[in-house]
């Protein structure tokens, strides 16, 4: 049995699926993980999620900071958001991702804020990636 | 004596405020059922997270600053967590109380007391004391998303690290059913593993093996998953204080339509009895009048 559970604080998105495929944007760069995988727990990056289930469904999403685990039953992923192509509106994003970068080049931020808008641009840039992708 | 016509508008007025307080306590069980659902949602979340961290600290040995108290504690900030209106029973009354008297009894422990508070209500009304007010965060009845409660964990967590407190606590209402709630208060900073290893550990996940790789190292994981630990703790005491008011809401709404009902009955019981008695002294006069002729 390899399951999945994936959910964000704000919503649980799958649990207790047969899992086929997943590929996580880890900390390391993309992680494809098949059945059988070694128990790995590593740090998501923001960038796109894509997994396949055993019941032919799959899914593409655009994720900010997560972890996952994989064990010998199955992989927990843990994300910040998560959102499909469906959800999102490049105008929205792209004016967001330009206030952020116009942020980063004009004023002078802290440590704190720095990291902060870092962060923010790297989930824009995660959903642009998801949008590019869905248009080829 | 009031007139037939004085009780007729009073039933009239009590119908209208019957049918607002029957409307808000529909209102509010949505809300509710929306709110629990976020809370069972965001419980899963914040158990395989604490799960994970639980597991980590079990096998690795871990000093990170989130978890070691301080040797002393010596500046408290409190969160308090309210709602922004009112209408709700007691919700508010009780956390109010509740920090007046934690305030009064914890004084002289701490060199330092500082607020921030969560909600307009508590804030309104401890405005006139001389509490030292760090921040506050206002217009939560929208959505209380997770966002909005990092921001909140964020400000904190770097206050907690600069060293300008030594311990973090929230005081806020705990959903427990639709009709009751209680106030508790929280120590969230420093994370308290020991107390919640324990909950965690019930549910031991077989899965988690000894020779796990981790990527980047143990330390590096645990001290990102600490502070989303925080976060989700906040989020998840938002969460519960939002579910409890509209639960508390929704029963102050059911006992007003309830005391609108029996006023309404007592109004015309009254209203047909003068009728009543009108309609025969008409009688008697019409009688008397006849017979005199």
């Amino acid at each position: 049995m390899f399951k999945l559970f994936f959910a964000t604080p704000d919503k649980k998105i799958i649990a207790d699926a047969e899992l086929e495929e997943i590929t996580v944007p880890s900390y390391r760069g993309e992680l494809n993980i098949l059945p059988g995988h070694a128990p790995l727990m590593t740090t998501l990056e923001a960038g796109i999620l894509r997994y396949k289930l055993k019941s032919g469904e799959s899914q593409k999403m655009a994720i900010s900071w997560g972890y996952c685990q994989i064990s010998s039953d199955g992989v927990t992923v843990l994300a910040e958001t998560a959102v499909v192509g469906a959800d999102l509106d490049i105008k929205v994003i792209e004016q967001h991702l330009k206030e952020n970068e116009n942020r980063l080049a004009n004023e002078s931020l802290d440590d704190v804020q720095w990291e902060k808008v870092q962060h923010e641009i790297g989930r824009l840039r995660a959903e642009t990636d998801l949008l590019a992708e869905k248009t080829h | 004596m009031a007139s037939l016509k004085d009780i007729r508008v009073r039933i009239e007025s009590t119908k209208n405020t019957q049918q607002i307080t029957k409307a808000m306590k529909l209102v509010s069980a949505a809300k509710l059922r929306k709110a629990q659902n976020q809370i069972v949602n965001m419980r899963l979340y914040a158990h395989s997270l604490l799960k994970v961290i639980a597991n980590i600290t079990l096998t690795e040995r871990v000093n990170h600053p989130l978890i070691v108290p301080k040797p002393e504690t010596k500046k408290v900030l409190l969160l308090v967590l309210s709602s922004d209106r009112g209408l709700c029973g007691g919700f508010n009354a009780q956390i109010n109380k509740f920090t007046d008297n934690y305030v009064k009894t914890n004084q002289g422990k701490y060199e330092t007391m500082d607020f921030f508070f969560i909600g307009r209500r508590a804030l309104d009304f401890f405005a006139k004391r001389k509490f030292n007010v760090i921040g506050s965060m206002l217009k939560l009845d929208k959505d209380v998303s997770y966002a909005l409660a990092s921001g909140v964990a964020e400000k904190a967590m770097h206050l907690y690290l600069d060293g300008q407190y030594d311990e973090i606590r929230l005081i806020y209402n705990e959903f427990k059913s639709a009709i009751s709630q209680s106030v508790v208060c929280e120590t969230l900073l420093p994370v308290d593993l020991e107390k919640q290893t324990l909950i965690a550990t019930e549910a031991h996940s077989p899965g988690f093996a000894q020779d796990m790789i981790f990527e980047p190292s143990p330390e590096k994981i645990i001290d990102q998953l600490l502070v989303k630990h925080f976060s989700v703790q906040i989020y998840r005491c938002m969460a519960e204080s939002v579910a409890a008011e509209h639960g508390a809401r929704m029963t102050a709404m059911e006992n007003a339509s309830n005391n609108a009902k029996e006023v309404l009955s007592r109004l015309t019981l009254t209203y047909n009895k003068l009728r009543q008695e009108k309609i025969t002294t008409e009688l008697i006069e019409i009688v008397s009048g006849a017979e005199a002729l």
